[in-house]
């Protein structure tokens, strides 16, 4: 069984019965146990997936109308809701919470046979770019377990590049799709803000976060787009995308587009494997047809501040639902005053959270929110203008998703600011709202390098076809496992 | 500047408990003089910008009645109240 297939090979080997949903599962089950110990990817496995798939081959073999995920196993970010299953958003604040109800992008999947085979991990609550603030410990990257994989949706990246499920869903608030994509050498999707549901995703900052596809191609990100996009009644953030189809017209290329390189994102501070990547990769568009030049976007080199103020904030206001009264773990009531329980119940969050929620107290309080809070606001403001500017000349910009290579776990965890700036390229797409990619492009030292495509507000489609154009300029190798 | 004050002023703000306020100070004093970089955006004449979305727009204020009893779901209830400490 070849479990490195992409999904819709999965999906067409399955419909013309070549192998079966139960014995795809179940061998991605064997999978998980034979290297997941080693690369924690997993917070909790389905013990009814191969039940599941199993439903599945009975509906094909019956006749019964099946759909589109024909029984594809699936990992799921453990900060969104699957109905009567664990939610722990991998901390010990929700370690034992189960939820009370489906996300919809789980609603849109179940409709669609796919099975979830496990929950995945991250750093607590989202809050983090490697996963080692995960409360449960840190997921290791497929490419050598003794670098991050990257984060916040570090499960997911490493699940889909250790061939661990098919697909996967993240959360990017800041990059964190689309840097563990980069990190493990899978494709990572942050689409428009608003075109998928948000509901019963655990919120950060919701502001600027979306949900988001991990896949092993585009075309499979384009595929699990049309399942999982459009309007929803419960996200009122929500835009009607007409049912568009992002797989169709995929092949169209890129001939005559205009490409903007991001100059604040290919300058200091860059590794030089990653500078070289991203000059070949201008390259390689070029020969496709497209004419590159460079742009500058003078608002990027504020965003990480700005970004950071932003979603501190957020977190600070989203993260006071959990008092330990309406979710929590064990902790009894008696003798204690009110607040006084709420703040030490509060204690399990890990330190990065805490942080965090004490900075989102700090710079809207009074005295600070004008210094801070409302330039941040203003920051993102005359960005967003910048980006808008920039696409009137070009239809798609272009920047390494993350600007050095992974790098090994403990490195840059007591240096909070340096682990902010590794997030310089991935911000701008959330702060904006626009959507990027980011595409597996480069092995330097065995290590991966992604290259990042932005595209203008709703244009999910030109930007999915200029991703899957440059993704065919390479053949890379498969994660060592 | 950070004080051990103010990290406890807001701790508080915020109900969590910090054991040791002196080692915030460092943390959040560092990531505030990071931000302080917005100050050179120039950014200072830019709007604020919000999304509006019009009351027409949000879906029917009306009861929807949940699927199964989410207080049993709850650590510390009894019946259908959720049980709190006491307020001072």
């Amino acid at each position: 069984m070849n479990l490195k297939i992409s999904a819709l090979e999965f999906v067409q080997e399955v419909q013309i019965g070549n192998i079966s949903a139960e014995d795809f599962v179940a061998k991605t089950l064997e999978k998980i146990q034979s290297v997941d110990d080693n690369l924690h990817a997993f917070l909790s496995v389905n013990e009814k997936a191969i039940d599941q798939a199993r439903d599945v081959d009975k509906k094909i073999k019956s006749g019964v109308k099946v759909g589109a995920c024909f029984g594809m196993p699936i990992s799921i970010k453990d900060n969104i809701c699957i109905k009567d299953s664990k939610i722990t958003c991998a901390s010990k604040v929700l370690e034992n919470f189960i939820a009370p109800y489906d996300a919809t992008v789980i609603t849109k999947l179940k409709q669609q046979d796919a099975i979830f085979i496990g929950k995945v991990n991250l750093d607590e609550f989202a809050m983090g770019l490697t996963t080692e603030f995960s409360a449960f410990g840190p997921s290791r990257n497929p490419w050598n377990p003794e670098y991050v994989p990257g984060g916040s949706s570090g499960g997911s990246a490493v699940s889909v590049s250790a061939f661990e499920c098919v697909a996967s869903l993240g959360s990017d608030t800041g990059g964190s799709v689309r840097n563990p994509a980069s990190f493990c050498s899978v494709v990572g999707y942050k689409p428009t803000y608003g075109l998928i549901s948000r509901y019963g995703l655990i919120s950060y900052a919701n502001s600027i976060e979306q949900i988001g596809p991990l896949t092993r191609t585009v075309k499979d990100t384009a595929f699990m787009l049309n399942l999982i996009s459009g309007l929803d009644s419960n996200d009122n953030t929500t835009i009607d995308n007409k049912n568009e189809d992002y797989l169709s017209e995929i092949d169209s290329g890129i001939e005559g587009k205009k490409i903007g390189i991001i100059k604040e994102m290919v300058g200091e501070g860059i590794d030089p494997a990653v500078l070289s990547a991203t000059k070949d990769a201008i390259s390689k568009l070029e020969s496709l047809g497209a004419t590159c030049e460079e742009i500058s976007l003078d608002m990027v080199k504020y965003s990480v501040a700005a970004y950071y103020t932003i979603t501190a904030t957020e977190a600070g206001s989203n993260l006071a639902r959990y008092d330990n009264l309406r979710y929590g773990y064990d902790f009894p009531v008696e003798g204690y005053e009110f607040n006084s329980y709420i703040a030490k119940a509060r204690q399990k969050f890990g330190p990065e959270v805490t942080r965090r929620i004490i900075i989102g107290g700090f710079v809207p309080s009074a005295g600070h929110a004008g210094k801070y809070f409302l330039k941040a606001l203003k920051v993102k403001n005359k960005l967003t203008q910048e980006v808008n500017e920039a696409f009137k000349k070009f239809d798609l910009l272009l920047a390494p998703t993350v600007p050095i290579l992974p790098f090994k776990l403990g490195e840059k965890i007591d240096d909070p600011v340096s682990l902010f700036l590794v997030d310089i390229n991935t911000i701008t797409a959330n702060l904006t709202g626009k959507p990027a990619i980011s595409v597996p492009f480069s092995v330097s030292n065995g290590l991966p390098i992604g290259m990042q495509l932005f595209a203008d507000s709703m244009h999910d489609k030109l930007l999915l076809q200029a991703a899957h154009a440059l993704e065919g300029t390479v053949t890379l190798p498969e994660a060592p496992i | 500047m950070v004080t051990e004050e103010e990290i406890e002023r807001v701790s508080k703000l915020m109900k969590i408990d910090v054991n040791d306020h002196k080692e915030f100070v460092d943390k959040v004093q560092t990531m505030i003089n990071y931000f302080d970089i917005l100050d050179s955006a120039g950014a200072e004449s830019e709007d604020i910008s919000m999304q509006e979305i019009s009351i027409s727009n949000l879906r029917e204020d009306k009861y929807i009645p949940f699927n199964g009893k989410l207080i049993e779901k709850l650590n510390n209830y009894k019946g259908t109240y959720v049980r709190a400490p006491k307020m001072s």
